[in-house]
């Protein structure tokens, strides 16, 4: 016990320990007093989107040259699903919403539960990829009628190897990888494929990030599987996997996903509209923000689609988006020609 | 070896009876397979304290590849890297606003946790008496450290975000944080003010000093070091966690955050948005933030073992 010796560390330690706390306090004194500028109306402000994992790209690259032309304008991307987006949507929880399918019955009704009036506009065409490892050299082509086979329900346990679906490919087992059901590529396909929303097998990979999918399928030969084109485009030259050529229900001849096939048509049906969802409640409570916002996106739709790695949606479509904001705008009496971003 | 030592006792064993005797006694042992196990469990027990710096090795390693990959043949700069904030374009994004938002979270998180959490510690170690409800708090506490971070972070959602409806700003984001680290700091403190000898508060009260004075002039000095050590560890956590950001909802593009009222996206969910890109650039993008948010993360454990190291003697 000799306190007299401790004294002097007692000392240093607290007044460096106090000084600590005054630091930390300070930086978030600091932080407190920045605040967020900008909030008095005009084109400013924060745009919520929620919305399809395949789309969101495409918005939030809108959103971030919408940004660099009206820095006050946050727009806040959150790609969480086609599904799971609308369940946000509905509630009003968000203003913008990218999907990669139309709205349902469901997502209808609870929109009208919650009073969420809204529309859409196109934003641009997507392929689906049906894709095989490189490996694999025995399946050249996909017929509608073999794709069902192997993903509808009533596949689960029966159509396990490749034998099943062809009895010249070999006696290996499928590895099946694919979206799960909070995705808008999953309902297309499932509805295009096996006829109706939700009719798959339950004894496959289902995962909510694309990638993942063309990763397990370029890492196994006996790998099969579907996905977003972009993600296959992004990663076909430096892995071993490739886009299967599917049967056409136009012509009954077998397509790749191609620009040319997907903006013709002829590869169809597993290329599909992209859209965006705008919330009218929210337009009406902020006509220049996120009217601005629509007509930005409508102006150059086509080139965020193709940046972002899918295809252009007609001029015609273009044109019809530019019509529906200027209906929007009348009808929360907000004239057209005020809007600081003019349709070009 | 085993062999040898057992010809060599056998000459010295005595009368032949005595011999026999001790034979039938040892004969179902074999002493070379003995050895063996016993080597056999050390190499296996080695092999499982090893494994931990294996895989710590190959994370560093896996990590350091891709990084060096982005920096050299995605041609990242990292000027850019620490000078911009995030974009869609992978060639244009940088990792500024994520830096910004997490130090942000962590002096927030700091402010709301350390207060309370000391003096949560001062209470359950000088003052509450030993009985049910003591112990019902600090069973609590021990099951609080336990909690999955996820949680914190739907709590925050549900009752700050969505509840009070603040939205996805900041100030929900660290208040997440500083729930999740709250129990570590706490327990870290209490260890600390254990740590003060009774001597020393006896000898303040001997001067006539009152319980606060002693507790403030005497007690919280010297276990400040070890209080110092224990939040900064529990902040390296917090700057670390990626769960509750998500749940609270994190940007997806990390922009610049002036204030804890501004939407935020901090290092981990930036990295985690980028991992989750489908494009190979981004994917290098985010290596070079986990590297970024490792060195972060190495620095501050060893500012806290150097604070321990310095302090530990004090008392």
């Amino acid at each position: 016990m000799a306190p007299s010796q401790r004294n002097p560390t007692r000392g240093i330690t607290r007044r460096k320990s106090l000084a600590t706390i005054a630091g930390v306090g300070a930086v978030a004194v600091a932080g407190c007093m920045g605040g967020n500028g900008g909030d008095e109306g005009g084109v400013a402000g924060t745009i919520d989107a929620s919305g399809s994992n395949t789309v969101a790209p495409i918005t939030s690259w809108a959103g971030e040259n919408f940004a660099e032309e009206f820095p006050d304008v946050l727009v806040d991307v959150a790609p969480e699903g086609t599904g799971a987006g609308f369940q946000e949507f509905c509630r009003a929880n968000s203003a913008v919403q990218s999907a990669s399918r139309e709205i349902s019955d469901e997502e209808i009704a609870l929109c009208e539960e919650n009073d969420v009036d809204y529309d859409f506009l196109e934003v641009g065409l997507d392929g689906i990829s049906v894709v095989k490892n490189s490996e694999n050299d025995w399946m050249e082509e996909v017929t509608l009628d073999e794709l069902r086979m192997v993903w509808e329900f009533d596949a689960t346990g029966e159509i396990t190897q490749w034998s099943d679906i062809r009895d010249e490919y070999p006696d290996e087992d499928l590895q099946l990888h694919a979206r799960d059901s909070a995705s808008g590529t999953f309902d297309y396909f499932t509805l295009e494929i096996n006829g109706e929303v939700g009719d798959i097998r339950d004894d496959y990979s289902a995962t909510s990030q694309t990638n993942e999918i063309m990763g397990a399928v370029a890492g196994d030969q006996y790998a099969f599987g579907w996905g977003g084109l972009g993600y296959l485009r992004d990663i076909e030259d430096d892995e071993p996997i490739e886009a299967v050529p599917v049967e056409s229900d136009q012509d009954g001849e077998f397509y790749l996903p191609e620009q040319e096939t997907i903006e013709e048509g002829t590869y169809s049906p597993l290329a599909r509209p992209l859209f965006a969802f705008f919330n009218l409640a929210s337009l009406e409570e902020e006509p220049e923000l996120i009217g601005s916002f629509a007509r930005f996106y409508a102006n150059r739709a086509q080139e965020f689609a193709r940046d972002e790695g899918f295809y252009a949606a007609p001029d015609e479509v273009t044109e019809q988006n530019h019509d529906k904001i200027d209906s929007w705008l009348e009808s929360v009496g907000y004239s057209p020609d005020d809007l600081p971003v003019q349709r070009e | 070896m085993s062999d040898d030592s057992d010809r060599k006792r056998r000459p010295d064993g005595g009368t032949a009876t005595e011999r026999n005797r001790g034979e039938e006694l040892f004969a179902d042992i074999d002493l070379r397979r003995e050895h063996l196990k016993n080597r056999a469990f050390l190499g296996l027990i080695f092999a499982a304290s090893m494994f931990g710096v294996v895989a710590l090795a190959l994370l560093l390693l896996d990590v350091v590849t891709d990084f060096y990959v982005g920096i050299t043949e995605f041609e990242i700069s990292l000027i850019q890297f620490f000078t911009v904030d995030g974009s869609r374009r992978p060639e244009n994004a940088g990792f500024f606003g994520a830096i910004i938002a997490s130090v942000m979270l962590m002096a927030l998180t700091a402010v709301l946790s350390f207060f309370v959490g000391v003096g949560a510690a001062i209470y359950l170690e000088e003052y509450a008496p030993n009985n049910r409800i003591t112990r019902l708090i600090k069973a609590n506490l021990s099951n609080l450290a336990g909690v999955p971070s996820i949680v914190y972070g739907l709590l925050v959602l549900a009752a700050l975000v969505n509840g009070i409806g603040v939205g996805p700003i900041l100030l929900a984001g660290s208040v997440a944080l500083a729930l999740l680290v709250m129990p570590i700091i706490i327990v870290s403190a209490q260890e600390a003010i254990r740590a003060v000898p009774d001597g020393v508060r006896n000898g303040s009260y001997a001067t006539g000093a009152t319980k606060w004075q002693t507790i403030r002039q005497v007690v919280l000095p010297s276990a400040m070091p070890g209080i110092l050590t224990g939040t900064i560890l529990a902040l390296a956590r917090a700057i670390g966690e990626t769960a509750p950001l998500l749940m609270v909802g994190a940007l997806f593009v990390n922009r610049t955050p002036f204030g804890p009222f501004d939407r935020f996206s901090g290092m981990p969910t930036q990295i985690y948005a980028w991992a989750a890109e489908p494009s190979q650039h981004f994917i290098h993008l985010a290596a070079v933030g986990i590297v970024v948010l490792l060195t972060i993360l190495l620095s501050m454990n060893a500012v806290a073992v150097y604070l321990r190291n310095k302090y530990e003697t004090a008392v």
